[in-house]
């Protein structure tokens, strides 16, 4: 109280902070919740006005299409919330997983497959890490390179060739599972997120990304090893597109170098839709889950409505450009 | 005494840039209140005060720079306060900056004309870029290869450029914002003469410096600044060094003795913090102690080197040489780097507590749970009850308003996210504690209590290290005082020596002999 007595010669900190603008309000509270409005705006609008919308077979289709990027973009999440804008080199990660899958449990078995792909998941976080993290590299260019990197790896590892899981084994059976009405996809999908959502909200590696991706120098200075935190988002990341990977593979029972094009921005799309902010410290993995979530009905709903793949790239890019936009009013809004 | 005439200009001419009662504030604080200046064509005019005073606030604002609140800026009896940078450079207005604001990748001619560069059709035209550069070069007489990328220039030099790139907009009006911080007697010398030159031509100059002896050397008249507000305008004959510093500090110490919480030095307590030979960017070779119990602190102007010398001791930045031992429980142990300083028991108040001693966009509880992590968790999942008990602990005992442990740190008020960031550290029980300008921008009643935290943990055995440009705060809780010039000590002073007057006058260097 002595504080305010003193101060009342002069204007008042707090009085002006107080009287923000309502237009910053409107953005902050759109940037924070607005996800969870629009979603149910739409699925209910969608229920009732789209034929075949509400059928169990669409929405089990709806989530079939959505479990592989939902995996990705949760393990990307951490790279996000870190403040390293994203991790580019999932599109290399993700078809790595799937050919990974099927071409080596073809000939050595599933354990040995699991095996190699949790290896590449550690090189790539490593890579990705280190050069982000303790080099202090551009995410966004050392992700677009281990892409290139890694894309050719595959190619030559593989051959070019396309990878088909034969009939009646494990792989092609978890692709077709499911428990009561939900196909196994989505069931990992979901547990994969609320695992890695208590592991952002719940541990100390999370908070310390949480803080570092807030701000890095106050994180340093507080004790976090900010390399160990960069290295560990891509590491997450990686094992994320990895699990995609698998899910992918298992549910086209297919596998080739090129299956992944476009996972980086979709992933990203679900992150930053879901409301994750781009400048890092504030998110969440069920937010993202959210965001995947909705960027597929919306997908779903131009299918279903005769409109072509280029219209849902156009969607999916306007999309975005409208929430980073959101996410950067409403970050200027608090400063 | 170089060109200092007899009969001050300021007599003779009318003023051609004025300031009429400007006012200006940045949240809740005054950094210039109701100030009026003068300046006459050929006058050099000196503006002092101590850090904080308001100086630089009032040259930007004659700049355009920034908007006064209230007032007027008068260029030749034309107000020109509102129109921005663009029209107090048209109306013949140029500041050479504090800090330097160069683009190193560029060439000097390049940067001489930034902002200015002719051009046809789109095209930089080279050659006159390369003329206007010369000729600019040629008036304040330095000679350097106008190809030459900045970067690879002396600091002197480029300020030299700085100056450079000011003259060539032919301005009538010539403002110094601390342009001799970086440079040597000799170069200072040089630029003294320049100034003296520049304003026999007619220019009006503006000179702002902490360094008294410059100011009696080459300036007409000198105004003072005090909080934000005007003090005085006297001739520079009218007054002697000593009464100038007075006027800087001036606060009224006749009449009661401020209260102070500083007392003696205990020769008896363990000497926790050694600093042996410290070398970083901007200190050179300094020794320190701190003992169990006492609050030593370190005055000096901005860019005296006791930021980068704090932070180089604790490892916060790196050092180039010298060696630091923290004694707990009779153990030494070798600091040599911040996570050993961590472990050793620092606690460690930045300077910037928005960039880097708080994460604005995460709650209070989190800011505080932060470096105590460890503690709040079992295995390494954090323990959400223990650490927000541990938080509204915390916020209790420095007085958070209001002690809302879940709102963003961003959403509080300059004096209460210092207290979250005292309150991140108290948690960990600190044995060395280390303040870097604690109270910038705090209200009154949030320092009063930040002084009384401090004491406190002092009180209870951590040995404190405090950086503050803040003179009456630094008597006050200092047990004992080591002031920093130029990276170096200059003078050590105990509670019942150090005065205003004894600490600026190391400060600043100016030959004033002993205060009373």
């Amino acid at each position: 109280m002595t504080a305010s007595n003193v101060e009342t010669a002069a204007p008042s900190r707090s009085n002006t902070d107080n009287l923000a603008p309502r237009s910053a309000v409107v953005t902050g509270w759109l940037a924070d919740r607005g996800i969870f409005v629009v979603t149910a705006v739409v699925v209910v609008l969608s229920a009732i006005f789209v034929d075949g919308f509400a059928s169990l077979d669409n929405i089990t289709d709806v989530f079939n299409r959505a479990a592989p990027i939902g995996i990705v973009a949760a393990g990307m999440t951490f790279v996000v919330i870190s403040a390293n804008y994203l991790d580019l080199s999932v599109v290399a990660q993700v078809a790595t997983g799937a050919v990974v899958l099927i071409g080596v449990s073809n000939s050595r078995g599933l354990v040995v497959a699991v095996l190699v792909a949790a290896v590449i998941a550690v090189i790539y976080g490593a890579v990705n890490g280190i050069a982000v993290g303790v080099f202090k590299a551009n995410a966004v260019i050392v992700t677009l390179s281990t892409t290139f990197i890694g894309l050719g790896l595959l190619r030559w590892a593989s051959g070019g060739s396309i990878y088909f899981g034969s009939e009646g084994t494990l792989i092609r059976r978890f692709g077709t599972f499911e428990i009561g009405p939900f196909p196994l996809s989505m069931i990992a999908l979901v547990l994969i997120a609320l695992l890695l959502e208590f592991v952002l909200n719940r541990t100390t590696f999370g908070f310390a990304v949480k803080s570092f991706g807030s701000n890095p120098a106050a994180a340093r200075l507080a004790g976090v090893d900010t390399a160990r935190v960069v290295i560990g988002a891509f590491t997450f990341s990686a094992f994320g597109a990895m699990l995609g990977g698998f899910v992918l593979g298992a549910f086209s029972n297919t596998a080739v170098s090129a299956m992944s094009s476009g996972y980086d921005f979709r992933a990203l799309a679900a992150i930053i839709v879901g409301g994750t902010s781009v400048f890092g410290g504030k998110g969440s993995v069920l937010r993202t889950l959210l965001g995947v979530v909705f960027v597929s009905i919306l997908t779903n709903l131009m299918v279903l409505s005769g409109l072509g793949f280029g219209y849902q790239q156009m969607a999916i890019g306007g999309l975005i450009v409208v929430a980073v936009s959101v996410d950067a009013l409403a970050r200027k809004a608090t400063r | 005494m170089g060109g200092k005439v007899d009969q001050s200009p300021a007599q003779a001419a009318r003023p051609l840039v004025e300031a009429r009662s400007v006012s200006k504030h940045f949240g809740g604080v005054f950094a210039v209140d109701d100030v009026s200046l003068e300046v006459a064509p050929g006058e050099i005019h000196g503006l002092v005060g101590e850090n904080g005073a308001g100086k630089s606030t009032l040259m930007r604002v004659l700049a355009g720079i920034l908007n006064p609140d209230q007032g007027e800026v008068l260029i030749d009896g034309e107000n020109v306060a509102g129109g921005g940078a663009r029209a107090a450079l048209d109306a013949g207005v140029a500041l050479v900056h504090q800090e330097l604001s160069l683009i190193p990748e560029m060439t000097v001619a390049e940067n001489i004309l930034l902002g200015s560069t002719p051009s046809t059709m789109g095209f930089t035209n080279t050659s006159e870029l390369k003329r206007r550069a010369a000729e600019a070069l040629e008036e304040i007489n330095i000679s350097v290869d106008l190809d030459e990328p900045v970067a690879r220039l002396s600091v002197a030099l480029r300020q030299f450029v700085e100056i450079a790139r000011a003259v060539a907009r032919h301005p009538r009006v010539l403002i110094f914002d601390e342009p001799t911080a970086t440079l040597t007697p000799a170069e200072t010398d040089y630029l003294l003469e320049m100034i003296d030159r520049l304003a026999d031509q007619g220019m009006a100059i503006v000179y702002i410096s902490h360094r008294i002896p410059e100011i009696f050397r080459i300036c007409h008249r000198v105004t003072t600044l005090r909080d934000g507000k005007h003090v005085d305008t006297v001739n520079i004959d009218d007054i002697t060094p000593n009464e100038l510093i007075d006027k800087m500090v001036g606060r009224e110490l006749s009449g009661d003795a401020p209260v102070r919480s500083s007392r003696g030095i205990d020769e008896s307590a363990e000497v926790v913090l050694r600093a042996v030979g410290i070398e970083a960017p901007g200190v050179s070779g300094v020794d320190l102690e701190v003992r169990a119990g006492e609050i030593v602190g370190l005055g000096g102007l901005v860019g005296a080197g006791r930021t980068e010398l704090v932070r180089a001791i604790i490892g916060a930045d790196p050092r180039t040489g010298g060696d630091v031992t923290i004694t707990r429980d009779g153990k030494a142990r070798n600091i040599s780097s911040y996570g050993s300083a961590l472990n050793a028991g620092v606690a460690f108040i930045p300077e910037e507590r928005r960039t880097d001693g708080l994460a604005l966009t995460m709650t209070v509880a989190d800011n505080i749970a932060l470096p105590n992590r460890a503690a709040l968790s079992s295995g390494s999942v954090l323990r959400l009850n223990k650490i927000a008990s541990f938080a509204k602990k915390l916020v209790d005992i420095v007085g958070l308003r209001p002690p809302k442990i879940e709102n963003e740190a961003g959403a509080f008020s300059g004096g209460n996210q210092q207290k979250v960031v005292l309150a991140k550290w108290l948690g960990r029980e600190p044995k060395i504690v280390v303040l870097d300008e604690p109270t910038r921008g705090v209200d009154v009643g949030a320092k009063a209590e930040i002084h009384r935290l401090v004491r406190e943990l002092a009180d209870n055995g951590a040995a404190v290290l405090v950086v503050s440009s803040d003179l009456p705060e630094l008597l006050d809780m200092s047990d004992l005082i080591h002031v920093m010039r130029d990276g170096a000590v200059v003078g050590s002073l105990s509670a019942d020596e150090a005065t205003e007057n004894s600490v600026m006058s190391l400060a600043a260097g100016g030959q004033v002999g002993e205060a009373k």
